[in-house]
C-alpha cells in the first residue's frame, strides 16, 4: 500500500471536463515531475443501457472514447470530475497549482489537500487480486471494471 | 369572504417564480416551440401518427353505474377516450433550473386535472392518460418551466440533477439523450428512455444564465439566489418546522 507519509492532492473543477479537456490536463499534469500515481473520478458512461425499459441496448456516447496521455492510451468511460494525485512532496504540490492556474481559464477550480486514495484492499480488492496483490495498484482502477492502471512513462 | 390562496411565501425572485408557476390564473411565457410529432417522439410511448392505444371502451360506448360523482367530476379527453396511462420524467439540475420537482409537482396539481406525480428529490414524473400527456407535455416543454440544457426528460437512468454541468453547461446524462450541436441548438437523439430515434429533435437553445437566474425556482448560494436572503420564507419555514415539532407532543393551550 502507499505510504501513508506521501502528500495527496485533488483538482476539482467547476464543470465536469469533455474528454478533449480532460486529454489536455493530463499531459499536462504528465510533464510535472514527482507525481507517483494519478487516478480520474467522475460519473460512468456505461457501454450498454444498465437499467429500465431499453436495458442491454447500446449507449451510444460521444465522451466515452479513448483519450492518449504520454505514450499511454486510456479508454476513458467516465466524466472526469475530479483528479486525484499522489505526489512525491509537497513542492510538487505548488507546481501542480501553477500549472491548474494556467489551465482552468474558463472557469474556477479547487486544489485540496488530504487522504483521496484508498489506504487498504477492500473485500472486493482481496476477493478480485487476492492476498498477493500489488499492494501500489490498489485503488487506481475499479476491481469490477477488469481493467488494469495504465502506466504512463515520462518522456525524458 | 372569498379565499384567495398565497401559494407560498417569500419576497425573493425565487418565490415570486414559484408562486407564477404554481397560479393557474398567471399565463406561463412561452419561449420556444415544440411541435407534436417532436413531443411524440421524445415521449416515446407510441409511433408518431399511429392512433392511441387503449385501456378499455370509450366511456360512450360503456355502461357507467349511476354514480353522482361520476356525473359531478367530467373525464378528460383521454379518460373519454379510453386511453392508456403513460407518463414524462423530469430532471432538473439544482444549477438554477426554470423548475424542481416539488414545484413541479405543486403546478401541475394547480393547473392540470386527471395527472399522477411522483415526486422525488431529483426528478419528477407525471402519469396521466396518453392524449392528455401529450398536450400537457407541450405546455412544460414550451414555456418558462423549461430549459434544454438545465432540465432533462429522463424515463430512466436520470442522474444528473445534483452533478456539476458539463463544461458546454449541459447537465450530465449518463445517456446522452440530447446533445449540443454545433447551431447551439439542444437536440434529442435518443427518447427518454434512452433509445435512439430516426432523427434528430430540436428542442431549442439553452437560455442564459441570467434569464435562468431570473426564472429559477431553486435557490442556491453560489450560482443563484441565496435561501438565507429570503427572510420571510425561513421565518414561514421554521414557523411551519416549530409547529410540527409541537404538535408531536400533543400540546395544550392555556
Amino acid at each position: 500500500m502507499t505510504k501513508a507519509e506521501l502528500p495527496q492532492v485533488r483538482i476539482v473543477p467547476l464543470r465536469m471536463l469533455k474528454p478533449e479537456t480532460t486529454e489536455r490536463l493530463l499531459n499536462t499534469l504528465a510533464g510535472i515531475a514527482g507525481i507517483r500515481r494519478m487516478m480520474i473520478h467522475g460519473p460512468g458512461l456505461p457501454a450498454t443501457v444498465p437499467y429500465g425499459p431499453a436495458r442491454g441496448s447500446p449507449n451510444p456516447h460521444s465522451d466515452r472514447r479513448a483519450i492518449h496521455v504520454g505514450d499511454a492510451e486510456i479508454a476513458l468511460a467516465i466524466q472526469a470530475g475530479e483528479v486525484i494525485l499522489e505526489v512525491e512532496d509537497s513542492s510538487v504540490i505548488e507546481e501542480i497549482r501553477s500549472h491548474c492556474d494556467d489551465f482552468f481559464t474558463e472557469f474556477p477550480y479547487q486544489l485540496q489537500e488530504g487522504r483521496f486514495m484508498k489506504t487498504a484492499p477492500t473485500l472486493v480488492d482481496y476477493a478480485k487480486f487476492g492476498p498477493d496483490a500489488d499492494t501500489t495498484l490498489i485503488g487506481l482502477a475499479d476491481p469490477r471494471s477488469g481493467e488494469d492502471p495504465v502506466v504512463i512513462r515520462r518522456g525524458q | 369572504m372569498a379565499y384567495t390562496p398565497q401559494y407560498g411565501p417569500g419576497t425573493s425572485i425565487v418565490a415570486e417564480n414559484r408562486r407564477k408557476q404554481m397560479n393557474p390564473s398567471q399565463k406561463l411565457e412561452k419561449v420556444r416551440s415544440v411541435t407534436d410529432e417532436d413531443i411524440v417522439l421524445i415521449l416515446g410511448h407510441r409511433a408518431p401518427g399511429s392512433a392511441y392505444p387503449t385501456a378499455h371502451p370509450p366511456l360512450a360506448e360503456q355502461q357507467e353505474p349511476d354514480c353522482p360523482m361520476r356525473k359531478l367530476v367530467k373525464p378528460t379527453e383521454g379518460a373519454k377516450a379510453g386511453d392508456r396511462v403513460r407518463y414524462i420524467q423530469f430532471a432538473d439540475s439544482m444549477f438554477n433550473a426554470p423548475s424542481q420537482p416539488y414545484q413541479r409537482t405543486y403546478a401541475e396539481m394547480y393547473r392540470f386535472r386527471g395527472i399522477d406525480p411522483g415526486t422525488l428529490s431529483g426528478r419528477q414524473i407525471v402519469e396521466c392518460r396518453e392524449r392528455d400527456l401529450e398536450k400537457y407535455s407541450k405546455e412544460l416543454l414550451e414555456t418558462e418551466m423549461f430549459d434544454p440544457a438545465r432540465v432533462g426528460i429522463r424515463g430512466a437512468t436520470v442522474h444528473g440533477h445534483s452533478l456539476r454541468l458539463a463544461e458546454d453547461g449541459m447537465m450530465f446524462d449518463m445517456l446522452q439523450r440530447c446533445i449540443l450541436d454545433e447551431d447551439g441548438v439542444v437536440k434529442y437523439v435518443k427518447n427518454q428512455i434512452g433509445e435512439p430515434l430516426d432523427r434528430a429533435v430540436a428542442i431549442g437553445k439553452p437560455m442564459d444564465e441570467k434569464w435562468l437566474k431570473a426564472h429559477t425556482t431553486i435557490f442556491h448560494s453560489l450560482v443563484g439566489t441565496p435561501y438565507r436572503e429570503d427572510t420571510e420564507y425561513i421565518e414561514y419555514v421554521q414557523r411551519i418546522h416549530s409547529l410540527r415539532t409541537k404538535y408531536g407532543f400533543m400540546p395544550k393551550e392555556e
